[in-house]
């Protein structure tokens, strides 16, 4: 049987929402153990582990019940902690040190723990214990107030995407963590704000102010740091189907007005250079979407990338799930969960030829592999393990 | 915290062939304490020529994006497409431990430099290839950029406004968010590395890295059968969104403190029929959020952003003002932070405060400390230095315009 990359990995998961289990997902789907854990009371809403959200984001995990709340609960974490190699949480700044699980003391029981921890704002600074969603951030970073049509109020984008991303920085923390104790023996303390994590994908439009002073606008679907016309979104045959088309090059422009069979309006002088077309982008625009209206987006992505234009289908979820590149790379997967039946999610996009992603197990039912870990993992005996559930510890 | 000098970088090598899709994926290496070398061609790559730029004026070694994209690289010059060139590139492969480019498919293997060829030069070598579409697949060769892949990802068909176009999010998201797979892709590869003894070569499509990152949107469609659509800055669970005040824009939300908020509103006597009963209901509130949206922004517009953002935050609502870039350059907690990096640019004379590292270390290195390579500017130090390349030897190349 072909190992997972990360075989031999064991991860302690007090994550929960959204970026924290996307991070701990990366690793379970490359074959790291990881345990999440939960308490009875959270499991709630999207933390349910019948919802299609909590199914998407915890495929591959095993799954533990806990009752933090309980006194002697921390004793048993504190024992799972010796035989893990990381511990990561995206809860407020409070929460570990007040169930007496701050770094410090880890590092006392273990001292070659890694330690991560993902929140809103960071774990210092006068905003440490701000409270903060995905779209908390988005808006503090930049990102909703860029993201608009030109003018008009900002719209920004209407999910999390904040925090995917920085479930991504989590992951690639925890990697170079297990890279540095490779090399030096030692564990370390992992600090990410996702704040931080949104305004380093801004990074050249911060920069433009504070180099320039230079106050970065909306663009809408223009393009932000390159030149380039055409260079849009446009409405084409059928009920709210779009295509993009993106031209940066004369080439490109002739391929385009070839494509269109080089109608009139193409040849006039004002859109005969980039900076021409720029100049009356909004008649051009309109020109252009008359000829799109009269296809599908798909053929219109298929006539110009024939002809080396850079075109796609504005793709909606339905699309997305029947999008024939998506398909004919198989990326998303299917596993059978014992209450929600043949389920179905997106798979990794990192595509790693020899030590490829599994898709072994679908997310774990509340306290499943509660048996595996207490009593294989850790050791307890049945009669330990009963106390642990008669007291509510495990719940 | 690990910015000093005890702080222990991370001990790859990499070299960088990517333009600006997958630059990002090898500055995060880099601000890891990584060893990259920015291998361009003779005239400097092409993303020397995307904006912003340093006093607005376009310019080579004054693109603002390539700045942020390539901190802490070294930058060599090397003409890959002539024999010379790939035979010195095999060179350099053979003492590296990743390779990152960003060629449509199959270009590298056209010029000999293909994941084979490299991996028996160096069977340890890890190859990330960040393109469009993927390296395989009907559409391998389909032409993708920031836009194109937004639309195929999924993610415009969800962003802008329910009556207008749907709207590209700001800033060559899909770039980021692909560099950042490569770069986990990257370390998984090097842990696995240590059993095996084996590189692999690691496929990253833009369109799928945009297609990971919608959230919401996949999963209402499968456990649904919901086409999510755009709803502009209300959040698809109807429980956030983006309203005018005073003197901006707040991002307020009425998901879960739904008795908080409106005590706030009622302390004001602006809930209006809020306070019904019927409101407490989650499910109710769902159904008629355009009436929440209403009588929130009526009260929002009394008050201005910053008062907002205290008011809600002492509350532990979530909330935020909607901020600018120069917001953010002057924010407080990213000061406090040391989150922004003054950086030196000897040639100009200046330094300037760069975005810097959202990850703090104890242990490992992380950190901003050398602004993107010139044209060439390591040449000398990697072909003298690391390949013992003699002067002759190396005025050659420069004359041949290899490098």
């Amino acid at each position: 049987m072909q190992e997972g990359a990360l075989n031999g990995i064991r991860v302690l998961d007090f994550t929960w929402l959204l970026a924290g289990p996307y991070a701990t997902r990366i690793l379970a789907d490359f074959g790291a153990e990881v345990i999440k854990v939960q308490s009875k009371k959270i499991s709630t809403g999207t933390e349910s582990n019948v919802s299609g959200y909590f199914n998407t984001w915890n495929r591959n995990k095993l799954g533990i019940t806990i009752d933090m709340t309980h006194p002697e609960s921390r004793e048993l974490v504190i024992n799972l902690v010796k035989i893990c190699d990381v511990v990561i949480e995206n809860f407020s700044p409070r929460v570990m040190a007040n169930w007496g699980l701050s770094y410090e003391t880890l590092k006392e029981i273990k001292p070659d723990i890694i330690m991560v921890s993902l929140s809103g704002m960071g774990h210092t600074g006068p905003w440490k214990d701000f409270v903060a969603l995905g779209p908390t951030v988005q808006a503090l970073s930049g990102l909703t107030y860029l993201t608009s049509y030109n003018q008009g109020p900002p719209v920004g984008m209407g999910y999390s995407y904040a925090d995917p991303l920085a479930g991504l920085f989590a992951a690639l923390a925890t990697l170079v963590a297990l890279e540095y104790r490779a090399t030096t023996g030692r564990g370390q303390y992992v600090d990410i704000s996702e704040y931080e994590a949104m305004c380093s994908l801004l990074g050249p439009t911060i920069l433009d102010y504070s180099v320039n002073h230079n106050l970065a606008v909306p663009r809408g679907n223009t393009s932000e740091h390159m030149p380039a016309s055409p260079h849009g979104c446009y409405k084409c045959l059928g009920d709210d189907k779009w295509c993009v088309i993106a031209v940066f090059t004369e080439e490109e422009w002739h391929a385009l007005c070839q494509t269109m069979g080089d109608p009139a309006w193409a040849k006039q002088e004002k859109f005969s250079s980039l900076l021409r077309r720029l100049e009356h982008q909004e008649e051009l625009d309109e020109f252009l979407e008359q000829w799109t209206s009269n296809y599908t987006p798909e053929e219109v992505m298929n006539m110009l990338q024939e002809t080396g234009v850079a075109s796609g289908v504005v793709n909606s979820a339905a699309d997305l799930a029947n999008d024939p590149q998506l398909k004919s790379r198989g990326f998303f997967i299917q596993l059978h969960h014992p209450v929600l039946g043949n389920t179905n999610s997106d798979g990794t996009p990192i595509r790693l030829s020899r030590t490829p992603a599994r898709y072994r197990r679908p997310a774990p039912l509340l306290g499943q592999d509660n048996r595996y870990v207490y009593q294989d993992l850790l050791g307890l005996s049945e009669e330990q393990f009963y106390q642990y559930i008669e007291k509510g510890i495990i719940t | 915290m690990a910015e000093g000098k005890d702080a222990v970088p991370l001990g790859l090598r990499v070299l960088d062939l990517t333009d600006e899709k997958a630059s990002f994926c090898s500055k995060l290496l880099a601000d890891m304490g990584a060893e990259v070398i920015k291998v361009e061609r003779p005239c400097g790559d092409a993303s020397r020529h995307i904006g912003p730029f340093w006093g607005d004026i376009p310019h080579p070694e004054k693109s603002l994006s390539f700045w942020h994209n390539n901190t802490n690289k070294l930058g060599i010059t090397l003409c890959l497409e002539s024999k010379q060139g790939q035979s010195i590139f095999l060179r350099l492969a053979s003492k590296a431990d990743a390779v990152v480019e960003a060629f449509p498919p199959g270009y590298l293997s056209e010029i000999g430099l293909g994941y084979e060829v490299l991996s028996k030069e160096n069977p340890r070598l890890i190859l990330a290839s960040i393109t469009g579409f993927g390296q395989t697949g009907l559409y391998k060769d389909r032409k993708s950029c920031d836009i194109v892949a937004s639309a195929v990802g999924g993610q415009m068909y969800v962003c802008g406004l329910p009556d207008c176009s749907p709207l590209k999010p700001y800033g060559q998201q899909s770039f980021y968010a692909a560099s950042l797979f490569a770069a986990v892709g990257i370390l998984i590869a090097l842990r696995e590395r240590y059993r095996s003894g084996r590189g692999q070569n690691i496929d990253i499509s833009l369109q799928e890295a945009v297609a990971a990152t919608v959230e919401h949107v996949m999963i209402r469609y499968f456990y649904e059968s919901i086409v999510p659509n755009r709803q502009g800055s209300l959040h698809w669970t109807n429980s956030a969104c983006v309203l005018p005040c005073k003197d901006g824009y707040i991002l307020v939300t009425f998901g879960r403190e739904w008795d908080t908020l409106i005590d706030l509103l009622d302390s004001e006597a602006m809930a209006e029929d809020l306070k019904g009963e019927k409101w407490r209901d989650e499910k109710y509130r769902r159904q008629h959020v355009d009436r929440i949206v209403q009588v929130l922004s009526r009260w929002t517009t009394t008050h201005t952003a910053v008062e907002l953002f205290e008011l809600g935050q002492s509350m532990h609502l979530p909330w935020a003002p909607v901020s600018s870039p120069e917001e953010v350059t002057n924010n407080i907690q990213l000061k406090d932070r040391k989150y922004f990096i003054p950086l030196e640019h000897p040639e100009a004379n200046a330094s300037f405060f760069y975005p810097g590292f959202p990850v703090k270390f104890s242990g490992s290195s992380w950190n901003i400390w050398r602004r993107a390579p010139l044209i060439g500017e390591h040449n000398t130090q990697v072909y003298g230095g690391e390949l013992g390349l003699s002067h002759e030897e190396l005025t050659q190349l420069y004359s041949k315009n290899i490098i």
